[in-house]
């Protein structure tokens, strides 16, 4: 698989395609959309559409498509070369959500879930079908949170599209079976061909399955720790296991935005706000601090101040 | 003098982030660093850091950009403390000022340099190795030449001339620089289609006041104020209301209206001739065992336990 166009900069999200086929301009077709790599804390979570005529759908069948987990990975890849060779029918997508990308969505100032961030992909995925030319008729896809709810949403989106969404839908359909291999094929690529932007000199590149409970993983992380940058763009600080090793090991580091879920009154005492009562007692130890003691406003609005000490 | 010597703690850090005119570091010319020194800071009478260019030549202040949850990186290494110095040039007849207004009170006419003298801050005296220190004085002080020797007395009446230059000049800077000196927050990235020409003369005349006055003695402030002729900021008298028109001003806002006159007792509420409908249906909600409102605003009388 040629991932090239995601390994030149791993740091954001990439779109992988193939063409799209003739016939499927023309006759109605199915989609199925699954992801790969969605609990670990390495590497990215990629997201995968699989196109084809609906009259050929017991084609795929043929090629023998089957829930990518029941496979091996030389099987998968096999697999994959197959859906590539069918492309007088067969299209397919990927999209390629990056570590980073996965890390800064999530702990961005507006918190933008791993849900909302599959929903989104798949979405977009859809609508890029759709942009193509693809006579979409019938999508299945396998559920992120409560399929009902999903489905509802997708539907309304795609009006004119049935919209199936249900659990194990990979074992299920094949349709969603191959999106699921294209999905898992292109995530270990690009986790064991892993360029790091970062220079950390000779990696050790044997970080396991990239899961939290892999004790591969864990002693990576462990290793490759820096008290002051945290990781390399390779490992998902959103991930509360990334997170708690950064917190022990490394450097404390204070964000503006620190105390936002922090209870209301706690924050307030930490920013030094007056009580609300203050202002009603009467003249509260001896009264105007006015005077001398306060810089001119065009000191203080510039937060500029006078230096005692060095 | 005072005798009081208070040691400041020394935070050492072995690095700062600095901003400062090539001029300043430009230590060939007399052979010897800049050097930060500590110095009589005018305004709050205690110690304030500034910088003596090489040789004494040149007065700078030192400030610094603070605000939290900032931090530098150097190069390799990563900075804790995010904060900015800025080194600016000054008037080193500020600093001087302080001590001629205190010898002032004598009368006498007196040579400078037995002026500017400070146990708690024997910098001070290099003060008057500034270019513009012994040349400028005369701005401040009435002078007199007895045979090669040079006396000084403080001036009030000429310093307030003085400051009022400078206010005059930063006035000028200020609209140069379009500096917002009206009440109220403005974005920099807002465009105003009209010109800004709302902005009064008072306006500006406060503002650079104000600024000055971050520079000299709370009574030198108070002085120039009126030398300025600057009206006044006064709370509203009860006799006449007060204008709809606020004042624009730095100083903080003070409530128009003396609302307490309501908490007086021989206040007697008029009764209001028409009521609306809601107003009337709410005087029929039975009101037995309410608390009236002003009692949660009222301290809470301790009978019971004395």
């Amino acid at each position: 698989m040629d991932l090239s166009p995601f390994e030149a900069d791993n740091s954001v999200s990439c779109r992988l395609k193939s063409q799209i086929p003739d016939i499927c301009r023309t006759e109605d077709c199915c989609l199925g959309i699954d992801e790969a790599g969605r609990g670990p804390v390495l590497g990215p979570m990629v997201y995968g559409i699989c196109f084809c005529p609906i009259s050929r759908k017991e084609e795929l069948k043929d090629l023998k498509v089957a829930d990518s987990k029941t496979l091996t990975e030389a099987e998968r890849e096999a697999l994959f070369e197959k859906l590539d060779e069918a492309k007088s029918y067969v299209g397919w997508a990927l999209q390629v959500l990056s570590p980073n990308t996965i890390s800064n969505s999530m702990l961005q100032r507006t918190k933008y879930n791993l849900n909302a961030l599959s929903h989104d992909t798949a979405i977009g995925l859809v609508q890029h079908a759709l942009d193509c030319g693809v006579q979409l008729k019938e999508v299945f896809v396998d559920t992120v949170g409560p399929a009902d709810k999903y489905e509802d949403k997708l539907s309304k989106i795609f009006p004119g599209i049935a919209v199936t969404v249900r659990p194990k839908a990979d074992s299920l359909f094949p349709i969603v079976s191959a999106a699921s291999i294209c999905a898992k094929v292109a995530r270990d690529f690009a986790v064991k061909h892993w360029r790091f932007g970062e220079d950390l000199g000779e990696v050790d590149a044997d970080y396991g399955s990239g899961y939290p409970s892999d004790p591969k993983t864990k002693a990576w992380l462990l290793r490759y720790l820096d008290p002051v940058f945290g990781y390399p763009q390779l490992v998902r600080f959103s991930w509360s296991t990334a997170q708690t090793l950064m917190d022990s090991r490394g450097v404390t580091v204070h964000w503006d935005d620190d105390d936002d879920d922090e209870d209301g009154e706690k924050a307030a005492q930490r920013r030094n706000n007056r009580s609300m009562l203050s202002y009603f007692s009467a003249a509260a130890g001896g009264g105007s601090q006015s005077g001398s003691n306060q810089t001119h406003r065009f000191f203080s609005d510039r937060k500029l101040k006078s230096l005692d000490t060095l | 003098m005072t005798a009081k010597k208070k040691r400041t703690p020394q935070v050492q850090s072995d690095s700062w982030v600095v901003i400062a005119a090539d001029p300043v570091m430009d230590a060939q010319t007399h052979g010897s660093d800049p050097t930060f020194v500590r110095l009589r800071n005018p305004s709050t009478d205690a110690g304030s850091l500034y910088m003596l260019s090489s040789g004494d030549v040149q007065l700078y202040e030192a400030k610094a950009f603070e605000e939290e949850f900032h931090s530098w990186f150097v190069g390799q290494t990563v900075q804790r403390d995010g904060r900015l110095l800025f080194i600016t040039q000054m008037d080193p007849l500020y600093l001087i000022l302080p001590y001629l207004i205190k010898s002032g009170i004598e009368g006498k006419f007196q040579p400078v340099n037995q002026v500017v003298m400070d146990e708690e801050f024997p910098a001070c005296s290099r003060l008057l190795s500034c270019t513009r220190s012994l040349g400028s004085l005369h701005h401040v002080a009435e002078e007199k030449e007895v045979g090669n020797r040079k006396f000084h007395r403080y001036s009030e009446e000429k310093t307030l001339s003085w400051l009022k230059k400078k206010v005059e000049r930063t006035v000028a800077a200020l609209k140069k620089r379009n500096i917002s000196v009206g009440e109220g927050v403005k974005s920099t990235t807002y465009i105003r289609v009209k010109t800004e020409s709302d902005h009064n003369e008072e306006d500006y005349l406060r503002y650079a006041h104000g600024l000055i006055s971050e520079y000299i003695s709370e009574d030198l402030s108070k002085a120039l104020h009126k030398h300025l002729e600057l009206p006044e900021i006064t709370s509203p008298k009860e006799t006449e209301p007060p204008s709809k028109k606020r004042k624009l001003s730095d100083k903080p806002v003070e409530a128009g209206e003396d609302y307490t006159k309501f908490n007086s007792a021989d206040f007697v509420r008029k009764s209001a001739k028409k009521m609306t409908a809601a107003q009337k249906s709410l005087a029929k909600v039975d009101k037995t065992g309410m608390k009236p409102m002003s009692s949660f605003f009222s301290p809470k009388v301790k009978t019971e336990k004395q």
